[in-house]
């Protein structure tokens, strides 16, 4: 693979442990995120890719070289940070011909590669400003541009969205993949955002705690998550926790606190503690009641518009809240009315709690 | 205007109700101690001063006729103009070794001790809790003949240097060491305030320590440097004591012959006329340091735009 991440780990002291023994593969078409939440240590990862952070054990290599010993500045990476980072005594132009020039280009390269960066990212007109001149969307373009003008082995993307508004924010992102898809290297891109690391990337590493929980596509991450943690962080769901009453072959019936919920088997026994995710957007509603598995009685509480879809907040007969959201166009429901709340049994995402 | 007076007297009202004053007449109010403070200490010496080199002395008497004599004797009998330069030269060489120093302490300081920064920056402020004549006393005691320094010499059997005590050299070591805290304190408060970031922003852009240094941490840092050599510079420019306990017969420096023409001669006039003398050139140097930094070139807007929205 073009970028391998191999047994990295990293404590500070004695006991913080930042990442303990990461192992990743990285291809050079692929866009991948670091999604997690703060602490998680994909920011520390990042850092160590780009020779920022020395790991306590483990190698980086890119394009087949061991670079875990170089100091950034041989290592041909480029990184987009949170903050943009700007030179600020330097102007736009000076900002984006900065790494052309350590790399000691001739003079009419640095002004051909700064004029195509320029161009793409929109910045035409604004060559001799300074940082500061700037709005917060155009200094995330010098910078994005700064990052790309030198065609690094390897862009790192250090939350580069996460101080600009949605609107911009959404803009951006298809932005950014575009850029990376005609630039054909690999970006990795640390976000805590799930929807920028869902609506850009390849392959998502789900971070947790200095450990990756699943590295996967995007797809997978968000339909089949792996851990509980996945569960809970990726998309909105509702959460059950029950213990398993039954089992056939291919699934089991649990008793969630009254609510009667069918999954696929997960290897659980009767008597097992379970922890069961459904995703909102897999919640339907019927009118009346009805009876059996996946279909609690609610009542609707409350009618939250989101535009393309909208959320209902129910309450079961046993008490718990529950969200169901239902794409606009479908049929409506008045806060007050009996419904029932229906899924798949292939929607619910099961675990089985091992004992410690 | 009309809309910021209504504006003023809507949010004062109660404050108005109860004195009967305005904000603005509030404000100006509360600022008069201030400005009677500086008026008293600051500004009506230095214009005492001003008059007075104006005026002549004779045998400790203020004759006030208008004169230039005083001027003329500094700027055109030799030792003044010897003494001044003296003093320039001296002022300049060690606001420049300060700094040159104080660059690697300040640095070790901020980026490097940690935990410790609080402690090192005090004990760096530790020679200001004492007075500067104590502290030329004890240089004394290290510089002397048979002070610490040449007693080792000695000891391991080498000449002793001369030139340690009683020369210029040695005025300019005391004034060296009275003021590199000053250049610390202020390249301290300058890398504080300093991104460091930015320095692993143009080390993931490919540039080395060196090139990082010269391109981003110097720069970002120029005014800062300014400032501390500025801080040394002043004071050494018009230094008194430490030629008087360090500088000898042939150490005399332009602001220990000013405090004499006050104590011993009287010349109370000829004194004045050399502080603005010095004092003009103090202006001049700091105004030409100034000139000589970009403001935009060292990380300062200059402007008023903002960093979100435009």
């Amino acid at each position: 693979m073009y970028i391998e991440i191999d047994g990295i780990s990293k404590t500070y002291g004695r006991r913080v442990k930042a990442l303990d023994d990461i192992n990743m593969a990285i291809d050079k078409h692929e866009f991948i995120s670091l999604l997690g939440p703060s602490g998680s240590g994909k920011t520390t990862l990042l850092r160590i890719i780009a020779g920022l952070e020395t790991p306590s054990a483990g190698r980086v290599l890119i394009d087949g070289k061991d670079v875990t010993g170089q100091p950034p500045h041989q290592r041909g990476v480029a990184m987009v940070f949170q903050e943009f980072l700007l030179f600020p005594h330097r102007t736009v132009v000076e900002n984006l011909s900065f790494p052309l020039r350590m790399l000691h280009l001739e003079r009419g390269e640095i002004a051909r590669r700064v004029g195509w960066a320029l161009e793409i990212l929109s910045l035409t007109g604004l060559e001799n400003r300074y940082p500061r001149e700037l709005s917060g969307g155009q200094q995330q373009r010098v910078a994005l541009g700064r990052g790309l003008v030198a065609s690094p082995k390897l862009l790192l993307l250090d939350e580069p969205l996460a101080n600009l508004d949605r609107e911009l924010r959404q803009e951006m992102e298809i932005e950014i993949r575009r850029y990376q898809k005609e630039l054909g290297i690999p970006f990795i891109y640390v976000t805590h955002n799930q929807e920028e690391a869902l609506s850009m990337s390849d392959r998502i590493a789900v971070m947790s705690m200095g450990d990756v929980e699943d590295f996967a596509e995007r797809t997978i991450v968000y339909n089949h998550p792996k851990t509980p943690f996945i569960a809970r962080f990726v998309g909105r769901s509702n959460a059950f926790h029950g213990r398993v009453r039954s089992v056939s072959s291919t699934a089991m019936v649990v008793d969630c606190n009254g609510i009667a919920v069918q999954a696929s088997n997960v290897g659980a026994r009767p008597g097992d503690e379970v922890d069961l995710y459904i995703k909102n957007e897999k919640i339907s509603l019927l009118r009346g009641t009805a009876a059996g598995e996946n279909a609690p009685a609610c009542t609707v509480r409350d009618v939250i518009l989101r535009g393309n879809f909208t959320e209902y907040l129910l309450a079961a007969a046993n008490g718990q809240m529950l969200v169901a959201g239902l794409p606009a166009g479908a049929e409506t429901f008045l806060p007050g009315e009996d419904v029932t709340a229906v899924w798949d049994e292939a929607a619910v995402d099961a675990f089985v709690r091992r004992l410690q | 205007m009309t809309l910021e007076n209504t504006d003023i007297q809507v949010v004062n009202a109660p404050a108005a109700r109860r004195t009967g004053l305005s904000r603005r007449q509030i404000a100006l109010l509360m600022q008069a101690p201030s400005v009677a403070l500086i008026g008293m200490f600051f500004v009506l010496p230095i214009l005492s001063i001003i008059v007075l080199a104006f005026w002549r002395t004779e045998s400790y008497q203020i004759i006030p006729d208008f004169t230039l004599s005083n001027f003329s004797a500094v700027l055109f009998e030799g030792a003044y103009l010897t003494f001044f330069l003296r003093s320039f030269i001296t002022a300049v060489a060690v606001s420049a070794v300060s700094v040159i120093l104080a660059w690697p302490i300040a640095y070790f300081i901020v980026r490097v001790s940690g935990r410790w920064a609080l402690l090192l920056g005090m004990l760096f402020a530790l020679p200001f809790f004492t007075g500067e004549v104590i502290r030329l006393i004890a240089l004394q005691g290290l510089l002397g003949p048979v002070g610490l320094i040449n007693s080792m010499m000695m000891w391991m059997g080498l000449q002793p240097i001369r030139a340690l005590i009683f020369t210029p050299i040695a005025s300019a070591i005391g004034i060296f060491y009275l003021y590199l805290p000053t250049a610390v304190t202020a390249l301290c408060l300058s890398l504080v305030n300093f991104d460091f970031r930015l320095a692993d922003a143009a080390r993931t852009f490919g540039a080395g320590p060196v090139r990082t240094f010269l391109e981003v941490t110097w720069p970002l840092n120029l005014v800062g440097t300014l400032v501390g050599f500025i801080l040394c510079f002043v004071p050494a420019l018009s230094s008194a004591l430490a030629p008087r306990f360090l500088g000898g017969p042939n150490g005399t420096l332009f602001g220990m012959s000013l405090a004499q023409q006050f104590g011993d001669t009287g010349t109370w006039s000829l004194g004045a006329a050399m502080g603005v003398f010095l004092f003009a050139a103090t202006l001049l140097m700091v105004f030409m340091l100034s000139r000589a930094v970009n403001p935009q070139r060292s990380g300062f807007s200059g402007g008023t735009a903002e960093r979100e929205g435009r």
